[in-house]
């Protein structure tokens, strides 16, 4: 299965290991700016994705969560 | 005929320099034999000074026209056997061989180094024909005329073959590096692409990739968090500073702003520290070191600086450059050389304090090399500098010399605690009690903090504003050609000789770009593949046993044959997985190249229809180049630009700042010009660009 974001060969059926490790630190980094500011998942995700000190694939990541969960939305509505 | 002294110089200005010194009157003659120039100095009898043109032999591949892998069969040979564009050196050894067939005396006098001890054993050996055995050594450290005399009076009675064999071992296992894991991954990509592109690892290659791959991974992934800091503006007896809470990060917001709620109205200075402490002088410079402080200071990369160091070595205004000692041992001559400065207008006053002194000792550093001091002024003074380059190093060691011989300065820090309603702010500051070596270096330290001398114990500091700051944490910086440099030297991998270089190769080959050092699409690929199918060759333990182990050849302990064996041993087995592998790592570089090209031309995104990126395209008819949408092979965007046909275009990741469209950098020579595409943009009408 290819990465959905970058076509590489993706590993644990998700991303592949490049945009698994900025998932991975995207999650873990959550609970941190939870504590510190009190801030949804969705709005997380899009700070993360609008900021400039974030990496190149954490924002790809981001972006693409986004999307998913809007996606999602639209389906569910 | 009279037979003569055959004296072989690494390069032409070292061969002049070297028959103007040794000639009685100081008169060598410049001669030429099929274009190759060479000099005739007249002493005790007549000596010939040839130069060589760096290497003139270089190790190849035993037999002709093979292109696969693995190699490990080589020979030395000349240069113009291995590389089409050496074909300059075959008349080069020609001459050499011609001149030096009447000879009855032969001296190596190139530099005092691998390289320089590499460089005259093949000349003697093979273009003088079996010389090598008898020649006599030239040791110097710099190229004036005392120095070289000297050197040649009491030449070292033969060649230094342990350093040579060091030598040619690191040029054998460099090469069988390079031509096997190159060709390994070239071979690989154009299996799947049916294209040629070269690509290239090696020894040092591989594990520098490796600090660049790991550096390049953790910026990617990064994710900020957020924290906060407060400052304050306080007024104490009339005067304002900026202090700061003194818990540095702030974890929540909400405790951020109660911290900055209370902290209204008027504080005390609650404890005061100060301190004392002395600086000593910085030390002498090694190469290194001088690359680093020279890219610190004026941006220069390290090939820059030790180019022109080399420059400034065979003008014999400085000792030779390619040291690692930061030594200056007392039989270079201080006093001479102080004495040699002080013609100079702006080292005259400093010069002369130095030479008042009773007793001159510089502070020096750990590091110390067999061959060479550490770099320092020969105290002549230059005619002229061939471009500010030259000039500001120049001005940066002689400057760095001195202040070796400064006494340490003295400083003194203080701390200020103001307490309010319980929270406390510091307030630091720092100044010089006694100036020392810090007169020498003045030009380049940097300002200092806030001078607190007249801060007392008790007094009310009122504070004006209080401002909590929003921050996130930032991903570790990228390396830049400085701080990459010191990484290899912490690793211990690559020579003070080749770094600069090696550093050079990861840009031209399109592994990395700009300054501040970003990994490409294809560097990541390369990296990858070596790290999946040869882990040993991009490891950097590997690469420094191997390392030890080659310097250890010229200290004796240590076989080249052995050395060559380990080399071949670690190679063996990696080669062979890439060949299974081969169809793989094909696609997966194939597709790492044509991602490196599209980002290598990629401006960034389309701001007319928002989705494409504008490419810098070369138009298949007429050859020129203009700027056009990917959106236009899919009729979803026809938005194109022209673009200067003259000049280099440089990427820059910065929009324009009045339309916010992408711009790029123009430079016809050293003229550079920023351009922005939108033709509607405000700086069109100002006659900017």
């Amino acid at each position: 299965m290819p990465c959905p974001i970058c076509g590489r060969e993706a590993v644990e059926e998700s991303f592949c290991k490049y945009h698994k490790e900025a998932s991975d630190n995207i999650l873990k980094k959550y609970v941190h700016w939870k504590r510190a500011t009190g801030i949804s998942w969705k709005g997380y995700l899009s700070q993360i994705a609008k900021n400039p000190l974030s990496g190149a694939w954490t924002k790809e990541v981001a972006q693409y969560l986004i999307k998913l969960e809007e996606k999602n939305n639209v389906k569910i509505s | 005929m009279e037979k003569h002294t055959f004296i072989i110089s690494e390069k032409p200005d070292a061969a002049y320099r070297t028959a103007m010194a040794l000639d009685s009157a100081q008169k060598a003659r410049r001669m030429s034999y099929r274009g190759v120039p060479y000099y005739v100095a007249t002493r005790d009898k007549k000596i010939m000074v040839v130069p060589a043109l760096g290497h003139l032999y270089t190790v190849a591949a035993k037999g002709k026209g093979k292109s696969g892998y693995p190699v490990f069969d080589f020979e030395w040979v000349p240069r113009f056997l291995a590389e089409k564009r050496a074909q300059r050196v075959r008349t080069w050894i020609q001459a050499i061989t011609k001149l030096s067939k009447n000879a009855d005396t032969f001296i190596d006098a190139c530099d005092f180094d691998i390289e320089g001890s590499i460089i005259g054993y093949c000349v003697l050996k093979y273009a003088c024909l079996g010389k090598e055995k008898t020649a006599k050594r030239m040791k110097f450290s710099t190229l004036t005329k005392e120095d070289l005399e000297r050197s040649y009076v009491e030449s070292l009675p033969h060649l230094d073959f342990s350093l040579i064999e060091a030598g040619k071992v690191r040029h054998e296992v460099d090469w069988l590096y390079g031509i096997n894991l190159s060709r390994a991954l070239t071979l690989a990509a154009k299996s799947q692409s049916g294209k040629y592109n070269q690509l290239s690892t090696g020894r040092v290659q591989g594990p520098l990739l490796r600090f660049l791959v790991s550096r390049e991974k953790s910026i990617r992934c990064f994710v900020p968090t957020p924290f906060w800091r407060i400052k304050a503006y306080v007024e104490i007896e009339g005067k304002r500073f900026v202090t700061e809470y003194a818990r540095k990060a702030i974890r929540t917001r909400k405790e951020a702003q109660s911290i900055s709620n209370a902290c209204r109205g008027h504080g005390r200075i609650e404890k005061l520290k100060a301190r004392q402490f002395q600086q000593f002088a910085p030390v002498p410079f090694d190469l290194g070191t001088l690359q680093v402080e020279a890219y610190n200071l004026f941006e220069y990369n390290p090939k820059t600086t030790s180019n022109a160091a080399q420059r400034l070595y065979l003008e014999a205004l400085i000792s030779y450059p390619r040291t690692s000692s930061q030594r200056l041992p007392p039989t270079i001559g201080y006093k001479s050389i102080l004495q040699g400065l002080a013609h100079s207008r702006n080292f005259r006053e400093l010069a002369a304090d130095l030479l008042a002194k009773n007793h001159l000792r510089p502070h020096e550093g750990s590091r110390e090399d067999p061959a060479h001091p550490a770099i320092y002024p020969t105290g002549r003074l230059p005619e002229h500098f061939k471009n500010k380059t030259e000039e500001n190093l120049w001005e940066l060691i002689v400057r760095r010399f001195m202040t070796t011989f400064g006494e340490p300065s003295t400083q003194e820090s203080v701390e200020a605690s103001i307490a309010i309603n319980n929270y406390t702010f510091l307030l630091k500051g720092r100044h010089t009690l006694q100036q020392g070596w810090q007169r020498f270096y003045e030009p380049y330290l940097k300002l200092q903090e806030p001078v607190l001398a007249q801060l007392q114990k008790g007094q009310v500091a009122h504070f004006k504003k209080v401002v909590v700051e929003d921050r996130f944490t930032s991903p570790a910086s990228r390396y830049n050609p400085s701080s990459l440099l010191q990484k290899m030297e912490e690793a211990g991998i690559g020579t003070k000789a080749t770094r600069a270089d090696i550093i050079q190769k990861l840009y031209e080959r399109k592994y990395i770009r700009d300054e501040r050092m970003a990994v490409t699409a294809l560097g990541l690929e390369v990296f990858d593949v070596l790290d999946k199918y040869c882990r040993e060759v991009v490891s950097a333990e590997m690469t420094k046993e191997l390392e030890e182990r080659m310097t250890s050849v010229s200290s004796n302990g240590e076989k080249r044959e052995a050395v060559l064996a380990a080399a071949i041993g670690i190679l063996k087995p990696a080669l062979k997985k890439i060949k299974k592998e081969e169809t793989e790592i094909g696609g997966a570089l194939s597709k790492a190249i044509e991602i490196t090209r599209f980002e290598g031309n990629s401006i960034g995104p389309c701001p007319v229809c928002k989705t494409g990126k504008l490419l810098i395209i070369r138009s298949k008819k007429s050859g020129k180049r203009f700027v056009g949408c990917t959106n236009f092979f899919k009729s979803l965007c026809n938005a194109s630009f022209a673009l200067p046909q003259r000049g280099t275009i440089g990427l820059q990741d910065r929009v324009c700042d009045d339309c916010g469209w992408p711009t790029i950098e123009i430079r016809v020579r050293r003229k550079v010009q920023i351009l922005c595409f939108n033709p509607d943009c405000a700086t069109k009408n100002n006659g900017e660009s």
